[in-house]
């Protein structure tokens, strides 16, 4: 077993073609390794939404490859697994600008709905999902509609839902955006602490350089290509 | 594991059940529709189980009494009962007429004249529900609980008045019309007599049309044991030189040629109504896929399988299908004896509605599940 929990190599997202050809990223490489949280700035259009969609197996790249933990998921020009909704349900994450919970399932059971599809039981997956609802202090909302919840409350059940199947890696897509600063804080301290705690590979794109030194490294897209900084660029958050 | 379907319903539970019973009222209205055809079916076959005559003697190179105008000679039931197989015979007349109801409405009735005294009897006891059968040979009447008199009540028609003295229920025309009976002679006399200044001007013309009124439209009549009802027919049809149906054949005649026509109208606007209902189903389940596609979106992002979100669809559709049967069912047995003409709702024709009703369901759902399929993940975060 190897230490990573992402790696890209030779990456490259071309969207249109001939006149309307627009080219998001070229050749670009990336790593986090396991129990690492990483930030991803770009300006607005950068492409770090792509990136991190085609990190999550949804859209697909135009070249290169992609590896989640050892597996390799693209190869150059396909899908190297036959079903990438099982790798995401299996071993990835996600974490939105909005908390994007089913309207119709309670709150545990949006917590719970990954794992029971992964075939875990009802009782294992009850367990693990009433655990990160008291861990993120929601645990007395188990019942609730996600409608009857606030913004911050909705946003904490989507980060346990996010973390429900135990994933490998999470991909968080301006996570704090809907929150004021403190709340937050408190949300990137959570994820801090999974790193920690569940030696996950993070993730996170953001804008606000608050958040910053909460995370091993920076990574930002320039020209098209992920570097990795020791500091946040001008005008990139 | 979690049941999609069942949460997504009870989330918009009044939504859900609004629906259904607007689809439901569609169906009862299909259900209504195919009751109506199979009632004019019945209706045209009442009057000849009630007389349940095997054979009907009519007017030779007619399809009377009730496809075609028949006339023949009274006596007829006499001559008859010299064929061996003849047991009964009866003479009989049908006309139709207009009468006043007590509520002062014309309603259009079918009346059917036979002999008080005579072999057969055109009413069947079972549907005598106040009164009783005739007696005397003039003026008196049986009639309809559709035309709401009541016995003793009197009734004007042509140059007479009747006396009601008994009232049926369920006997019919094959049109549909409600059945007055009355004595033979009195059909006659309906049917036959001109007024006295026709009576006149015929005289004058040298035609002495009303010396005999002696004719009827059919003369009925039953088989002894044994005899075979295709040879009686057969042997009355070569040596009287008279038109004759056995009871199928003119149950044939009533439902085939009668009321062919009404009933291929009545089939045809059923079928456009099924085809109309399916389409609307379709159309319902699509809209509400549609209204899930940004949950359907979250639920392929976070990974579930397409297996989970189809059986979600085709499972909501069912359940959309089967609650529209039931209120289908319940919003046509609250409303089918309203109509005026029977309508007859078969439990079997219930049960064909619902394999249409589920065939059209899952053929419904198909054009969700394909939105489903196609729907991109990336747009739960557009």
């Amino acid at each position: 077993m190897s230490d990573v929990g992402i790696k890209v190599e030779g990456l490259t997202k071309i969207f249109g073609s001939g006149d309307t050809e627009v080219r998001i990223l070229e050749d670009a490489s990336l790593e986090v390794k396991k129990g690492e949280f990483a930030a991803l700035v770009a300006p607005s259009g950068a492409g770090k939404t792509t990136l991190l969609m085609m990190l999550g197996c949804v859209e697909r790249p135009t070249g290169g490859k992609i590896w989640l933990g050892d597996e390799l998921v693209w190869d150059e020009n396909r899908w190297s697994i036959p079903d990438t909704r099982r790798i995401r349900r299996e071993k990835l994450g996600f974490i939105f600008q909005a908390h994007y919970l089913i309207p119709f399932l309670n709150i545990i059971e949006n917590v719970k709905l990954i794992p029971l599809t992964n075939g875990w039981s009802e009782k294992r997956a009850e367990k693990k999902a009433m655990e990160l609802l008291e861990y993120f202090d929601i645990g007395d909302k188990r019942e609730a509609m996600p409608r009857q919840l606030s913004g911050g409350q909705n946003q904490r059940a989507a980060i346990a839902r996010a973390l429900s199947n135990e994933p490998q890696i999470i991909l968080a897509d301006e996570p704090t955006a809907a929150l004021d600063m403190t709340r937050a804080v408190n949300v990137v301290k959570m994820l801090r602490k999974i790193v920690e705690e569940q030696n996950v590979a993070i993730i996170m794109v953001t804008h606000d350089e608050r958040l910053l030194p909460y995370c091993d490294k920076i990574l930002a897209i320039e020209n098209r290509k992920v570097v990795t900084k020791t500091q946040v660029p001008k005008g990139f958050v | 594991m979690i049941n999609l379907a069942y949460k997504d319903i009870k989330y918009s539970l009044l939504k859900f059940i609004v629906t259904a019973m607007g689809v439901g009222m569609l169906f009862g209205i299909v259900l209504i529709m195919i009751g109506v055809y199979r009632g004019m079916v019945t209706d045209a076959q009442v009057m000849l189980d009630d007389i349940g005559a095997d054979l009907w003697i009519v007017q030779e190179d007619t399809l009377g009494p009730f496809a075609e105008s028949s006339r023949i000679h009274e006596d007829l039931k006499n001559t008859l009962k010299a064929q061996s197989a003849i047991d009964k015979t009866a003479a009989m007349a049908f006309l139709n007429l207009q009468v006043e109801t007590p509520g002062g409405v014309m309603k259009r009735v079918y009346s059917v004249g036979y002999d008080p005294h005579g072999e057969i009897c055109a009413i069947n006891p079972k549907r005598l529900v106040e009164g009783r059968v005739l007696q005397k040979s003039h003026y008196e009447m049986v009639t309809s609980y559709k035309l709401g008199f009541k016995p003793g009540d009197k009734i004007r028609m042509g140059r007479n008045v009747y006396t009601v003295v008994g009232v049926t229920k369920g006997a019919v025309s094959s049109g549909g019309d409600p059945v007055i009976y009355v004595s033979l002679k009195d059909a006659q006399e309906l049917q036959f007599l001109y007024s006295n200044a026709r009576i006149r001007n015929d005289r004058a013309r040298g035609l002495n049309v009303q010396a005999d009124n002696h004719l009827v439209n059919a003369v009925v009549a039953t088989l002894k044991p044994g005899y075979d009802v295709n040879k009686a027919a057969d042997s009355i049809r070569r040596w009287k030189h008279l038109g004759v149906f056995t009871g199928e054949e003119q149950r044939e005649l009533l439902t085939k040629n009668v009321i062919e026509t009404a009933s291929k109208q009545i089939g045809m606007f059923t079928v456009i109504l099924i085809a109309v209902a399916i389409i609307i189903v379709a159309l319902i389940i699509y809209t509400m896929t549609l209204e899930k596609m940004k949950e359907i979106s979250i639920m392929k992002l976070v990974g579930l399988p397409n297996g989970a979100i189809l059986k979600m669809i085709v499972q909501e559709t069912m359940v959309m299908g089967i609650l529209a049967f039931i209120f289908g069912n319940l919003f046509a047995h609250a409303i089918w004896d309203k109509f005026p003409k029977r309508v007859v709702l078969l439990t079997s024709d219930a049960w064909g509605l619902f394999g249409v009703v589920v065939a059209a369901s899952v053929l419904s759902s198909l054009f969700a599940v394909y939105k489903a399929i196609k729907a991109d993940p990336r747009s739960a975060i557009g």
